[in-house]
């Protein structure tokens, strides 16, 4: 090998240890969450942390000072660990369901207690399914108003696209295409509403909200959002339309459409692909955003403000914070993918 | 009646700025007009108040006869082939053809079988279902004006339609619009800046600078009675070659005599120059004009620069008075560079200029 093609080796050698440390910076904290999000209580605590949630539970019975004796496999340990000692089989079962996270229903118990005494062993074994979903269905039973609240978020995330994309495009459309006095400063101050954080511009808010009849309500809270995300659609936009040559419009209007028309038909679909990735923007910004939330609503929360409720509530149970952060995730990756495959299959493949 | 009239018409972007300048022009039934021209003279602001995509500033514009100076575009029924084709990149090759179709709401049948019959005529026939980001820059090319001559306009416009082809292309997609041209026998408008892609393609040319008309004319026209110094260097390759002299009497005759050279007028020449009062002019000989005679019969000899042989013809450069000149000599006899030829002029072909005002000399208005 001569040193070229050494100092070549090397370099791509070192571009992948790049990649890759990248992928699994991003990617590691992402799968520790979503296997935490369906760990059991117990296997949370344990040290080091499983990788990937057990799917059963193998459970012993025996007898013990106060009653029964309950132990359960430790697949760190490689044995059973005793867990609870109680005569209470309602106990028992309660603490199999939430801190094993486990399936086991009351007629089962009793059964599996009938075994021990009818077979007159020391102790006998057996086998129960895991409950993944435990933490997912606690986390939506403790969490008040989960539902609604999350009905609420998409409703605010949807108006605040619409606005901002409506608004935002206009004034994108305006910058890509005509010349006017003041252009460039005005572009530029479109970005200073930024600049300050969301809790600074949220307290006046309350007050011209609350003038306004919307403090508390999704509208008002997709408004604040708008004002927020209309900086960068109108920034995202304005280089889309800037992409579009102005002939593709200027054909269209001398094969017969009118200046909306040759917008409609041409403009707009060709600058679909961007206005997906600032829809994008904007669903996300409006999605995750809390501390707004938490001060301009009252009753009526959105679903990142209960998220964040349950979780200050729930210290000393990790997973089922996690499980309230996937749950939170979820629609806007959900978001993410069905745009983005949507922007690929269009036009035979074309990028814009 | 697809006439276009052009009408002291004026452009000005901003104060400053006169991109056409008190044009008037008659393009006529049928016509396949070509505006020729450097760049930034004016050519496509002309086109594109033609096809009211660009606001007029002062004048007008007749269709036939329907002034159009304040129509919107889609009122003209005019169509245009753009320099970036303009294609539309969302909608399938079959679907540009068709929209300006749908959009004068034709019915279905009607814009298939138009569409089908077009394709047909232009060969892209296999290409329906494609979308342009899978065509070739000819191709592409090619659905463009499919899709103008589609709505069988009265007016066609095409601005340097051929200029992102490569040279090869070129030569042969100017052939065939030729050809369309002759079948659709829509009025067209043609915009260059490429001399012999006008002078092959045009009925008549317009030749333009700083948004003014300089001469307009069939392709012979333009190039045997050049109307000024500038007509004369645009059109032809190599360009024309211009020498300075001025008007003598001698022995009875006519003489335009010059630092290296003397030489009588013919005649005709004689007659030509006659009524000009002046003493100094410029002689424009064209390439093919100047001729390499044997020693005796020479107006001046000179020593080779350079030759660059051409396969059919060979191109033989020479100094003269701190200019090169170029001939355009047959390939026999061989010449090359240092050789010392003996030319003469052609006196049935040559140009007289007015040096002040750029003119030819007592040449009749040229329209
Ligand atoms: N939108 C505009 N604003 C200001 N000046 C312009 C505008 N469009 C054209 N011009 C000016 O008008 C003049 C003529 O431009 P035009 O595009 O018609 O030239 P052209 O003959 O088509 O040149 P080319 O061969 O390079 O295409 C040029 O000086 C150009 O700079
Ligand atoms: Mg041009």
């Amino acid at each position: 090998m001569t040193s070229k093609s050494i100092n070549k080796a090397a370099r791509k050698t070192i571009f992948y240890l790049f990649v890759t440390t990248l992928l699994v910076g991003i990617l590691l904290p992402v799968y520790f969450l979503v296997t935490l999000s369906f760990l059991s209580t117990r296997e949370a605590y344990q040290f080091p942390l499983p990788m990937t949630p057990a799917l059963k539970t193998d459970l012993k019975l025996g007898y013990g000072e106060r009653g029964y004796l309950l132990s359960v496999w430790e697949r760190s340990e490689d044995d059973y660990a005793t867990v609870l000692d109680t005569n209470d089989l309602d106990k028992m079962r309660v603490y199999i369901q939430s801190i094993l996270g486990t399936k086991i229903t009351d007629e089962e118990l009793a059964e599996q207690i009938a075994r021990l005494e009818s077979s007159g062993e020391e102790e006998v074994f057996f086998t129960q399914p895991r409950n993944l979903l435990y933490n997912y269905e606690t986390f939506f039973r403790v969490t008040r108003d989960a539902v609604p609240a999350l009905m609420r978020s998409i409703q605010i995330a949807l108006i605040t696209i619409v606005i901002s994309l409506v608004i935002g495009g206009m004034a994108g459309y305006a910058f890509a295409r005509y010349l006017f006095r003041g252009r460039d400063a005005l572009k530029f101050s479109v970005l200073f509403v930024r600049m300050f954080p969301g809790v600074a511009i949220a307290i006046p808010m309350v007050l011209i909200l609350a003038n306004m009849g919307l403090y508390d309500q999704p509208m008002g809270l997709a408004l604040i959002y708008s004002v927020g995300s209309i900086g960068l659609t109108v920034w995202i936009t304005a280089s889309i339309f800037l992409g579009i040559p102005v002939s593709m419009e200027e054909a269209a209007q001398v094969f017969g459409a009118t200046k909306l028309q040759s917008f409609v038909r041409i403009t707009l679909p060709l600058a679909f692909p961007g206005l997906a990735a600032a829809a994008m923007y904007a669903f996300l910004g409006a999605w995750n955003e809390t501390v707004a939330a938490i001060i301009l609503t009252q009753f009526n929360p959105t679903f990142s403000v209960v998220v964040y409720q349950t979780l200050l509530g729930a210290t000393g149970q990790v997973n089922l914070a996690a499980a309230g952060g996937i749950a939170m995730a979820v629609p806007a990756v959900f978001f993410t993918f069905f745009i983005r495959k949507y922007i690929n299959q269009m036009w035979g493949g074309m990028r814009v | 009646m697809a006439e276009v009239y052009l009408n002291h018409l004026t452009k000005r972007f901003g104060k400053n700025v006169v991109a056409v300048n008190d044009l008037n022009l008659q393009v006529h039934d049928r016509e396949f007009l070509v505006l020729l021209g450097p760049s930034g003279c004016g050519k496509t602001t002309t086109m594109r108040m033609i096809a009211g995509l660009e606001e007029v500033t002062e004048g007008t514009i007749f269709l036939g006869d329907r002034e159009i100076t304040d129509l919107p575009p889609r009122k003209r029924n005019v169509s245009m082939v753009f320099q970036n084709y303009a294609v539309w990149p969302h909608m399938t090759v079959y679907d540009n053809i068709a929209y300006p179709l749908r959009l004068k709401k034709m019915s279905k049948q009607e814009i298939d079988k138009i569409v089908k019959d077009v394709a047909e005529m232009t060969s892209i026939g296999e290409l329906l279902d494609r979308y342009p980001t899978q065509l070739s820059g000819g191709q592409q090319q090619r659905v463009a004006v499919t899709r103008a001559i589609a709505v069988y306009p009265e007016v066609f416009l095409m601005d340097e339609p051929l200029s992102n082809l490569d040279a090869k292309l070129r030569v042969a997609m100017r052939t065939e619009l030729k050809a369309i041209h002759a079948k659709t026998e829509a009025t067209t408008i043609f915009v260059t800046h490429d001399q012999s892609e006008a002078m092959s393609v045009a009925d008549r040319i317009v030749i333009m600078r700083e948004g003014e008309i300089e001469q307009m004319g069939t392709p012979e026209e333009v190039y045997d009675n050049s109307a000024n110094m500038f007509v004369a260097d645009f059109i032809g390759t190599p360009p024309t070659n211009f020498f300075d002299g001025e008007i003598r009497r001698a022995n009875g005759t006519l003489h335009v005599v010059n630092p290296r050279f003397d030489m009588a007028l013919s005649p005709e020449n004689a007659a030509l120059l006659q009524a000009y009062g002046k003493r100094d002019l410029v002689i424009g000989v064209r390439p093919e004009n100047i001729l390499l005679v044997d020693e005796a019969d020479a107006l001046l000899s000179t020593d080779v620069l350079v030759v660059e042989p051409q396969g059919s013809h060979q191109v033989i450069s020479f100094e003269f008075a701190n200019k090169i000149v170029k001939i355009v000599a047959p390939t026999h006899p061989p010449v090359s560079a240092g050789d010392r030829i003996h030319i003469d002029f052609n006196q049935r072909s040559l140009h007289f200029f007015d040096p002040q005002t750029t003119q030819a000399i007592d040449r009749p208005e040229s329209g």
